[in-house]
């Protein structure tokens, strides 16, 4: 079923024309870099400030805030750039090891950053101990490491 | 003086310990990945701190405090990409060369580190009298947009490095 899916996806008009063009492709992938970074440093801004190493002199909820625009639009750039070179590639990425474990990791930490550590970061200050806040901004550092890291691997290992 | 730059990336090629790296199988996956890890804390932490200075992004934290506090993690992932950075270049020496994209992103990164220094030379130096204001001075508002160009620039060559359309 799922290998339908993805072999219906290679075979797009869409996925066959990107594919065609080295240099579409090639901006796709650069582009999703750059959103890669504008996403990273909204997370790790929160993430740091959580875990008592960031901007500690303002409430944690302030920062999350302030950053969060950049983390939704960072997320939707991704997404973006991210969907087009799935399709183009989509039967390698489908007997890719490291594509499901990207996706793997892409779902658990949506979760995670969806429930709690988005109660965490909006809770007003004081009512989140020093000690879960620290486990919080540690594990959604790590959840998204588990993004980032195997995603580089997809293409060396195919 | 080409020839220099040449000879020299020549001459560092055939170090067998640049011949080792180049032939490995999984160390130069782990610099890789390593050095987009990097890029992220990097790139990501100086453009939360441009965004700022633009007066778009983490504006009811004082420029001062994200200075202050963002620096020691931007100057990590900094050395972290700088190091797996020189150490993919020592290992495919003549590729690097080679490539204009490499030497785009080498150049972009002057004119960044020139930027960086211009800005603590000068508009930062008032940062006491501006620190909470949304809205910077002219002279930081331009160095926030120089530095996210240049350097989201520098990641896009970056990633082009692995094509060689003009070789």
């Amino acid at each position: 079923m799922v290998r339908v899916f993805f072999q219906w996806m290679n075979d797009l008009p869409f996925s066959k024309a990107l594919g065609a063009s080295v240099w579409q492709f090639a901006t796709i992938q650069a582009l999703h870099l750059v959103a890669l970074a504008v996403f990273a440093g909204a997370v790790l801004i929160v993430d740091l400030r959580l875990m008592g190493v960031g901007v500690k002199e303002r409430p944690v909820s302030e920062v999350a805030r302030d950053a969060q625009p950049w983390l939704i639009w960072g997320f939707i750039a991704l997404t973006v750039t991210g969907i087009p070179q799935m399709m183009q590639n989509a039967i390698r990425e489908y007997f890719s090891f490291f594509f499901w474990l990207k996706m793997g990791f892409l779902l658990v930490a949506l979760i995670f950053t969806a429930t709690v550590r988005r109660t965490v970061t909006l809770a007003d200050d004081g009512r989140v101990g020093a000690m879960r806040a620290k486990v919080v901004g540690l594990v959604s550092i790590v959840l998204w490491a588990g993004v980032a890291i195997p995603a580089r691997l997809i293409g060396l290992f195919s | 003086m080409l020839m220099l730059v040449r000879s020299y990336f020549e001459w560092v090629n055939e170090f067998p310990s640049s011949v080792g790296i180049r032939e490995s199988i999984y160390f130069y996956p782990a610099l890789l990945t390593s050095h987009v890890v990097g890029m992220c804390v990097f790139a990501g932490l100086v453009i939360m701190m441009d965004l700022r200075l633009l007066g778009i992004g983490n504006t009811r934290t004082p420029i001062s405090q994200i200075q202050r506090r963002l620096f020691p993690w931007q100057m990590f992932g900094m050395t972290v990409s700088a190091v797996t950075g020189m150490v993919l270049v020592y290992g495919q020496p003549m590729r690097f060369y080679g490539n204009i994209f490499f030497w785009i992103k080498v150049l972009m990164m002057l004119v960044a580190a020139a930027n960086v220094l211009a800005f603590h030379l000068g508009a930062y130096r008032s940062v006491a009298d501006w620190d909470n204001d949304v809205k910077t001075p002219f002279a930081a508002r331009l160095s926030g947009a120089v530095s996210i160009v240049l350097w989201a620039l520098v990641v896009m060559s970056g990633r082009l490095i692995a094509y060689n359309w003009f070789q």
